[in-house]
């Protein structure tokens, strides 16, 4: 991160140029300081030697001056003039110990030695240096570093005089250690000396002993025939020189050789402390300069990196803290864009996340939302050890009014819904529209009975009539309630729970009801027969049985309703209250429809075969009255057994009808056109008005078992119903039939109100074909057809 | 006093008889006159010489005068100090070793030079004072004085006449001279090298 960073870019660019260029600086110096290091170093050894000449210029002409007072002195000449040789070594000798020296000479005006205080070695030879003679008698003094006996010596020669020069007078100093060390003190150089003619045991030198050794292992390098100065690099032990080959001044030409060195290393130590010095100031700086750049690189990548965070907060999702860099510049401006953006787009996020999660037309959330917050209260619900509830709500006939009232009408009554159950929750309730007329409610509580007083107050809610665009309309709706943990541990399942035990509320006409685990295992079967549905229609495990209609006027069976029956594998016989509507939802109804239609135009046909005249009523769906091949189908069927349409009659339920009155209408037209008779179902349990019964082309109507199962009075509410209903059915020109006699009180108020025709256990129950042929030959209520009746 | 009469001896001897007299001529090799020359003349064979004349080295103005003094063998030199500073006359030459103990005024004795030679006098007060006494075996000798020197009351007869100068190395060959009674020779000489 950092090393991407704008700021550190930055960073790495100056801090490399200043250490390029501090880097550009040492090198600079460190090789001028070599080069002139060198320079130094030549020079240095140019001045050393001249230094060394100098000082044995001087010393030659101190000792000269010596040696003049020495010749000076009256007793010494008077010695010298004494002419005998014991006497004048004597004093030469004594002479010489006063100087610190043993060499002491006296040379007669011929050239040749007089007296030499070393035993007289040198007497009666010539002096070895005549040009040092010939140089000292006009002078009066002479001075040379000459080879004399394999060392360097300064030979000092003074005339006698008396006062015309009667001899001369030599003494030589050693050139030794203590000489070159002054040498060495004033200069800083170290000092040799030798004579390239003596070898190697002549050499004098300021250097320590192992150094000489070293020098005189490299002996042969130092070429003795060197005339002139010769400098270079040498290098003793460890250590390199600067060195200076050259023959001595102060020496006959190339007879004493003087080498002058000086330890680079040392020389260089200024220099090092220099480089160092600059270095610890280039370090310094540079430090400065990268304080001085990370603060300048801070405030120029600050706004940056605030930019960067301010983007990464709207990639986050969070639109709510504003992206504020508060310049005048390009940034400025780019950070007030990204902020006018940041608005916009959290505007429009939080305009679309409402939208995903609410209803657009209530406003309440919706089943997204529901599911989620479902979720969350679990699990708060899981640490605090409460309870979730849910419950689930649906208006009765909610399509009914949407189709009687027109969509305006629903939208405003699930607008004014919306708005009571609203009224009725808590602030922490959550109150949804799952979808079409479904509504949930969440709640959280420590108990369960809370569940009721909710459902309770729900309902109450509700009770009041809703007027809306001038019309009043009473509403029921039913409330399935599910409990988190005792019915479902997670949203999902407390829905499904929920809408189960609202299914359970409906069908047990309930306002509303607790889901029972029960009941679910029984809604599990439900989903299994669904998905054999179509599997049972093709392996013919549909049976079709009959149930009687008998005529009040002659006792005789004159109508069979045929009944579905499906024979399954497992369940064993299922009524069609548990399969029919699944094959409704399923959109299989017309398939069972056909079989049921097929089978039962069959049997009825070999019914007449069998000579009983009756006629057969089959059940239509909804659904069905939507095929528009339905009646093609039906008149295809009859021609095939030859079965005359009015031996056909087909019953649709009041609901059926009202779902579409005007498409029922029409395909009923059709129906009997063709011959065929019609009857409504399950009369009284809908809203059908007079005026919609007056347009059907039915001849039948039959009235809902559920007035007729408990008939036991004519002035009983049930009672009063079905007379009506049937003086009403008379009226319109319609024959009744009263379904689900099961007494013969029944049978007989039902005669006494002139009812056409009975149905019922107090009959038969539906038989299948072979036991409704047997019964119709034995029964007493048989058809009065038959070979044995007739 | 004493010098007036030395003079007035010498002025004597040289009175003319019949005695022929050397003109001598000192020029060094490049043709200058050479002044402060001894030129002196032996006499060959053996004669007597006469008593040698004394003769003064004086000191004046801290030097000796005069520079160069020829003497014949035997002389008696005073050395008057003319100086009112005292000096220390010494001669370490092997012709005649002596030394004159810091003085003033004249010392009571001369100094008798009894061998021939050349005697370099010094003093050891002051060691620019330099000058010669050269004694010879003869009592005719002269010294130059812008180059020129005449010998005078030579009898006559061979001479080897000889020449010393000041700085000389070696004694340039001795010239053979007959002289003829009154005879006035003159004789050209050069301090080039042998």
């Amino acid at each position: 991160m950092l090393a991407r960073s704008f700021q550190a870019k930055l960073l790495y660019f100056m801090v490399a140029g200043l250490v390029l260029l501090q880097a550009a600086t040492l090198a600079a110096v460190h090789v001028s300081g070599r080069r002139a290091l060198h320079t130094r170093l030549a020079d240095e050894l140019r001045v050393g030697a001249r230094v060394l000449d100098r000082i044995l210029e001087g010393r030659g002409r101190q000792l000269s001056e010596t040696v003049r007072v020495m010749a000076a002195d009256f007793a010494f000449r008077e010695a010298i003039a004494s002419e005998d040789r014991p006497t004048i070594t004597s004093v030469l000798q004594n002479h010489g110990a006063r100087m610190g020296t043993d060499a002491v000479f006296l040379i007669s005006l011929d050239g040749s030695v007089a007296a030499d205080t070393r035993e007289g070695r040198q007497v009666g030879r010539p002096f070895p240096y005549p040009a040092l003679v010939a140089r000292a008698l006009p002078r009066g003094e002479a001075a040379a570093v000459v080879a004399f006996d394999d060392r360097p010596h300064l030979f000092v020669i003074v005339p006698v005089l008396a006062p015309q020069p009667i001899a001369l007078v030599c003494i030589g100093f050693v050139v030794d250690e203590t000489l070159l060390g002054e040498v060495s003190r004033l200069t800083g150089l170290d000092v040799s000396v030798w004579i390239p003619a003596a070898g190697k045991r002549s050499l004098v030198s300021t250097l320590s002993p192992p150094l000489q050794s070293a020098l005189l292992d490299q002996w042969e390098r130092l070429s003795p025939s060197a005339k002139d100065p010769l400098q270079g690099s040498l290098r003793l032990g460890t250590t390199t020189y600067e060195a200076q080959l050259q023959p001595l001044a102060a020496a006959d030409e190339g007879s004493i050789h003087v080498l002058l060195q000086r330890s680079v290393e040392a020389a260089w130590e200024p220099f090092r402390q220099l480089e160092l010095q600059i270095f610890l100031l280039s370090s310094a700086a540079l430090l400065a300069a990268l304080v001085a750049a990370m603060f300048l690189a801070r405030g120029v990548s600050r706004p940056v990196h605030a930019l960067a965070e301010g983007a990464q907060r709207i990639e986050r999702g969070d639109y709510a803290t504003p992206v504020a860099v508060d310049r005048d510049d390009e940034i400025g401006r780019l950070a007030t864009a990204l902020d006018r953006m940041r608005a916009g787009i959290g505007e429009r996020e939080e305009r679309i996340r409402h939208q995903a999660t609410h209803d657009s037309l209530t406003g309440l959330p919706n089943r997204t939302l529901f599911l989620d917050r479902l979720g969350h209260a679990i699990e708060g619900a899981k640490r605090h050890r409460n309870l979730v509830g849910m419950l689930m709500m649906d208006v009765d006939r909610f399509k009914e009014i949407n189709d009687t009232l027109g969509h305006e009408f629903g939208d405003d009554l699930l607008v004014e819904i919306a708005r009571r159950l609203r009224k009725t929750t808590r602030e922490s309730d959550t109150v949804a529209r799952l979808g079409g007329d479904e509504f949930a409610l969440m709640f959280e509580t420590e108990d369960a009975s809370r569940a009721v007083d909710i459902a309770g107050r729900t309902g109450r809610a509700l009770e009041s009539a809703f007027a809306l665009g001038g019309v009043s309309i009473d509403v029921k709706a039913s409330m399935g309630i599910a409990l988190y943990p005792l019915h479902a541990e997670d949203a999902g399942t407390l829905m499904k729970r929920a809408d189960v035990a609202m299914y359970d509320a409906k069908r047990s006409h309930q306002p509303f009801a607790l889901y029972e685990a029960v009941r679910d295992e029984h809604s599990l079967r439900r989903l299994a027969i669904l998905s054999e549905l179509r599997h049972a229609v093709a392996s013919d495990q549909i049976e079709v049985h009959y149930q009687p209609k008998i005529d009040f006027a002659t006792g005789r069976t004159v109508h069979a309703e045929a009944l579905a029956r499906w024979r399954h594998a497992v369940h064993g016989m299922l009524p069609p209250d548990e399969f029919i509507p699944l094959a409704e939802q399923s959109g299989n109804i017309g398939m069972i429809t056909k079989c049921v239609l097929r089978k039962a135009i069959e049997d009825c046909a070999r019914w007449r075969g069998a000579g009983h005249e009756l006629a057969v009523a089959v059940n239509l769906s909804a659904l069905d009255l939507y095929d528009p091949e339905l009646p093609t189908l039906v008149n295809g069927f009859l021609h095939d057994r030859g079965l005359p349409p009015s031996r056909l009659v087909l019953e649709i339920t009041e609901s059926a009808v009202m779902k579409d009155p005007v498409h029922a209408a029409r395909t009923l037209r059709d129906l009997k056109d063709r011959g065929i008779s019609l009857a409504i179902d399950d009369f009284g349990t809908g809203y059908s008005s007079l005026a919609h019964l007056k347009r059907l082309p039915v001849d039948e109507l039959k009235i809902d078992k559920s007035f007729v199962v408990n008939l036991d009075g004519a002035s009983t509410e049930d009672g009063v119903i079905v007379r009506s209903t049937i003086e009403l059915g008379h009226n319109m020109g319609l024959k009744v039939i009263a379904e689900g006699v099961e007494s013969a009180e029944g049978w007989k108020l039902l005669a006494t109100f002139g009812c056409d025709m009975a149905q019922g256990y107090y009959i038969s129950r539906p038989l299948r074909q072979e036991e409704f042929l047997a019964w119709l030959k034995e029964s007493r209520w048989g058809s009065g057809g038959g070979s044995e009746r007739a | 006093m004493r010098r007036l009469a030395a003079w007035v001896l010498v002025a004597g001897a040289s009175v003319p008889g019949r005695a022929a007299s050397l003109v001598v001529e000192v020029r060094d090799p490049g043709g200058a006159a050479v002044s402060a020359a001894v030129v002196y003349a032996i006499p060959e064979g053996r004669t007597p010489l006469p008593p040698p004349r004394d003769a003064v080295m004086d000191q004046k103005d801290r030097r000796f005068v005069p520079h160069v003094l020829a003497v014949q063998t035997g002389a008696a030199v005073a050395f008057p100090n003319s100086d009112n500073v005292r000096h220390q006359v010494y001669s370490f030459s092997p012709a005649k070793k002596f030394q004159l103990p810091l003085y003033e005024g004249t010392p009571r004795k001369p100094v008798v030079f009894d061998k021939a030679g050349v005697v370099a006098l010094g003093c050891n007060i002051h060691d620019r004072m330099s000058a010669y006494i050269v004694v010879v075996d003869t009592p005719h000798f002269g010294v130059t004085r812008d180059g020129r020197t005449e010998l005078q009351d030579l009898p006559a007869g061979a001479y080897s006449v000889r020449l010393w100068f000041s700085g000389m190395r070696d004694e340039p060959r001795p010239e053979a001279v007959t002289l003829a009674a009154a005879e006035r020779r003159e004789l050209k000489l050069s301090t080039a090298r042998p």
